[in-house]
């Protein structure tokens, strides 16, 4: 008993963390042995990413100890972090754009003891390794030119380039398709039995589930044990988590689909030639899931709808009259809404305030021919939003860089709220969110379609797009592959129509 | 909703924030305490209304410059626009009534103003390159048309915007109003204004506001027009002031409206900046200049003078970002 108590890779005991006034870590413990995959877990803003921060060398610990090895280490910036042995893949991207996959993985290494490189050799030992962790990357590729899923494999290879005792994951899969996420997995089990620790960060519970041995839950700066994943549930953990029973993620959905067809797109082709064929229509009050793997053309749709990207040949109809979407602009001048995927570079104005990033969609209600700005309807227009959707801030003028993901979400969502839509395509609705503002967000989208707005939600997460969703429109390799009706939503459908093979025979008949 | 400022000094470490975060007021002010004990002559209305009309012409183009840099942009031509448009101004105001030649000479600011518009916004060049085209091409006509040699007023309009130059109106010189009158319409136009609303939404995010429905083009392209209409005004004030258009009028005065802005706290990046640190920023350079006059430093320590200011500004404004 006493060598395993003593046999512990990591032992983080007591940490303590304020910025400020705001106390974010109020004495955590957390401790990883060799070879063990350790899941974190807690809603946004429970002090995940503090600790993790202190454990790299990016933030210094107030208070508490930490031993690697049994010997005490305080990194004072993530090069010692590194040189200890801790690598961290980030939610954030942190790759340089403009160097080639192999520079990226090495970038640590270039210039650091010797003048000149060997590129040969570099680019070699680089290929053997992405190609060890069973993903295919041209590592001589400019990362600008890799597609989110490559850049975060990358990232993760970037980690284990090094000699890792610690390896920290913070949400890795949430630009995965499942394909992605079992070569991900398969590569973890190996870094385990070589006696790697890993501490495992993710919202996704099932994965939690399938990889991880101990699970470590945070809630306000507190850490509330540790427990094995054999002896615990779902259930068990989301009450641990949240403080209180999860009844049910998705809500009821007990709206009347409108009878006709609000957007209607016909054979619809991008320039950029991802999206091959494809056809579909949305009812008024209906949430349709687009669902298929990274790549298939989810998002680019999407965005040819919105105008955002020019489509080459197709037809859509909005209320029965065809539309010339060029540009987004043309887009919501016809009332469509788009919110994307990539939250930080697309969606929300991060230096600006909760108000500024509201209003850039409404000005035409709340200012003159002129343009002069209203500023009385613009607070009142923007506080209801704040309520109605629970955004948690102070006030309305705090830059929307200081939200936790899940407010930032709502905020995307909100421009699109505070004007008329009568389509609003949602791309990723709860990505990077936690439980607590997932169920709100689902809520909201309920609202959105009961007011008889045409919903069409894109989403790698299956048990989200089976829960929100009244139809699946599945695509696969540019085209829409497969269509479910409710009653034949299962992740295995899904993933047939994915890969693009038809349905099994007893499902086909019910 | 913003703290009231007696709530910012009692709150902890508040005097200390609240200087970083008027840091450009503060230097101002300071500067001005320092400039009277160390001189005499500096509060003497002579010296204040000269300080002004010196960096009214600057002033009138940083607030373009401003604009432009609030979407991220840059304008290198503003400089060289003010030589040519003050030689076309001259020219104009020798030949057709002056308020004819005022507003041609706007025009004319606008119109080149927006073919570096055109190339930014439409031909996605890169503002530094296109403006960087214009700002020679803008010199060498300035030369062209003059031939060379400064074009003086001849007729009675040119007696008229001469004696309006030099002449102060309730103890402020009359082209300072004029600085004074833009700074305020940019101040009004920046808060109040949907224009300024999406200038610094594109600014501080340009493809999230192009997926907001934005129509960002024309406004890329018309913070370039806009500041090349503001640089006719600079060249129909400093013309006006020394009675003649000349091509060598304006040099490297995009690099001192760039250093306002910035000492104005503005981002280079765009999304973040304000009319009035803008002119704070113009004041403070004045203020340098002036005073290191008073005290007879030559031009060139001046300018290594200017430079430190500049630095020192900037690592005052990182303090306030963390």
């Amino acid at each position: 008993m006493k060598d395993t108590a003593n046999n512990y890779r990591l032992e983080m005991t007591g940490i303590e963390k304020s910025f400020g006034l705001v106390s974010v870590l109020k004495g955590v413990n957390l401790k990883v042995k060799p070879g063990e995959i350790h899941a974190l877990l807690g809603e946004n803003g429970a002090g995940k990413s503090t600790l993790i921060k202190i454990l790299s060398g990016v933030h210094q610990k107030d208070a508490g100890n930490v031993l690697l090895d049994g010997e005490t280490i305080q990194p004072k910036n993530t090069h010692e972090g590194q040189m200890l042995g801790i690598n961290v893949v980030y939610q954030e991207l942190s790759l340089v754009n403009d160097l080639s996959v192999a520079e990226n993985i090495y970038l640590h290494k270039l210039g650091a003891n010797k003048v000149w490189m060997n590129w040969k050799k570099l680019i070699s030992e680089a290929k053997a390794l992405v190609d060890s962790l069973g993903f295919s990357i041209d590592v001589t590729a400019k990362v600008r030119n890799l597609s989110i899923v490559q850049k975060q494999v990358v990232e993760i290879a970037k980690a284990i380039a090094e000699d890792t005792k610690v390896l920290v994951l913070d949400e890795p899969t949430t630009v995965f398709d499942p394909n992605d996420i079992k070569k991900l997995f398969n590569n973890l089990r190996r870094l385990k039995q070589d006696g790697v620790s890993i501490i495992y960060i993710s919202h996704h519970l099932d994965e939690i589930f399938e990889i991880a041995d101990t699970i470590t839950v945070l809630r306000d700066g507190v850490d509330t044990g540790s427990v094995a994943v054999s002896e615990t549930n779902t259930d068990a953990v989301i009450h641990l988590m949240i403080g209180r029973a999860l009844e049910d993620l998705y809500p009821i959905r007990t709206i009347e689909i409108g009878k006709k067809p609000v957007l209607v797109v016909k054979n619809l082709e991008g320039k950029r030639g991802i999206v091959k064929d494809v056809s579909f229509s949305v009812n008024a009050g209906e949430v349709l899931g687009i669902a298929g793997l990274g790549g298939s053309g989810r998002t680019e749709t999407g965005k040819l709808i919105f105008g955002a990207h020019r489509k080459k040949s197709g037809i859509i109809t909005l209320n029965g009259v065809e539309i010339h979407a060029k540009s987004p602009v043309d887009a919501v001048g016809y009332q469509i809404g788009f919110v994307s995927e990539d939250r930080k570079e697309e969606g929300v104005f991060l230096p600006l305030s909760i108000r500024r990033n509201i209003s850039v969609t409404n000005f035409d209600s709340i200012s003159s021919k002129l343009g002069f700005i209203n500023t009385k309807d613009e607070y009142k227009n923007i506080l209801d939003l704040i309520q109605r959707l629970n955004i948690k801030t102070p006030h309305s003028e705090v830059d929307v860089k200081n939200l936790s993901g899940g407010n930032q979400q709502k905020v995307a969502l909100a421009k699109w709220l505070s004007i008329d839509s009568k389509v609003i395509i949602i791309d990723e609705p709860t990505r990077g969110v936690d439980v607590g503002a997932k169920i709100e967000i689902y809520n909201l989208i309920n609202e959105v379609a009961k007011k008889g707005v045409a919903v069409v939600v894109i989403s790698s997460d299956m048990p989200e797009i089976m829960g929100i969703s009244d139809r699946i429109l599945v695509m696969h390799e540019g085209r829409n592959y497969g269509e479910l009706s409710k009653k034949e939503f299962s992740e295995e459908n899904i993933l047939r129509y994915a890969i693009g093979k038809p349905l099994k025979q007893e499902t086909l008949i019910s | 909703m913003a703290l009231s400022i007696k709530q910012q000094l009692n709150s902890p470490g508040g005097l200390l924030k609240f200087l970083v975060k008027y840091n450009t007021i503060f230097i101002f002010v300071l500067l001005v305490i320092f400039s009277a004990i160390i001189s005499d002559v500096f509060f003497t209305s002579a010296n204040l209304s000269n300080l002004l009309k010196q960096v009214s012409g600057i002033g009138i183009i940083s607030i373009g410059m401003l604009i432009v840099i609030l979407t991220g942009g840059i304008d290198l031509s503003v400089g060289s626009m003010v030589a040519l448009l003050a030689v076309i101004f001259a020219m104009l105001i020798n030949v057709i009534i002056l308020p004819l030649a005022i507003l041609f000479t706007i025009c004319i600011g606008f119109g080149l103003g927006s073919i570096s518009g055109y190339l930014v916004a439409f031909q996605k060049m890169a503002p530094f390159v296109a403006t960087l085209a214009l700002m020679t091409i803008a010199r060498g006509l300035g030369f062209i048309y003059s031939n060379g040699s400064p074009v003086t007023f001849k007729t009675a309009g040119g007696v008229f915007m001469s004696d309006f130059a030099n002449n102060s109106t309730l103890g402020l010189p009359n082209i300072s109003i004029i600085f004074f009158l833009v700074v305020i319409i940019a101040m009004i136009m920046l808060k109040y204004n949907v224009f300024g609303r999406l200038v610094i939404a594109i600014g501080s995010n340009e493809e999230a506001a192009r997926l907001s429905g934005i129509k960002v083009n024309k406004y890329k392209f018309l913070v370039y027009a806009i500041s090349g209409a503001l640089a006719a005004v600079a060249a129909i004030v400093v013309a006006s002031r020394t009675n003649l258009g000349s091509p060598n009028m304006g040099m490297a005065w995009e690099l001192d409206a760039i250093a306002a802005v910035v000492i104005g706290g503005a981002s280079l990046n765009g999304g973040r900046g304000t009319a009035i640190n803008t002119l704070m920023g113009v004041l403070i350079l004045g203020l340098i200049g002036n005073i290191l006059n008073l005290l007879n430093v030559p031009s060139y320590p001046q300018q290594v003078v200017k430079g430190a200011i500049i630095i020192f500004a900037v690592l005052l404004q990182r303090f306030e970002s963390k």
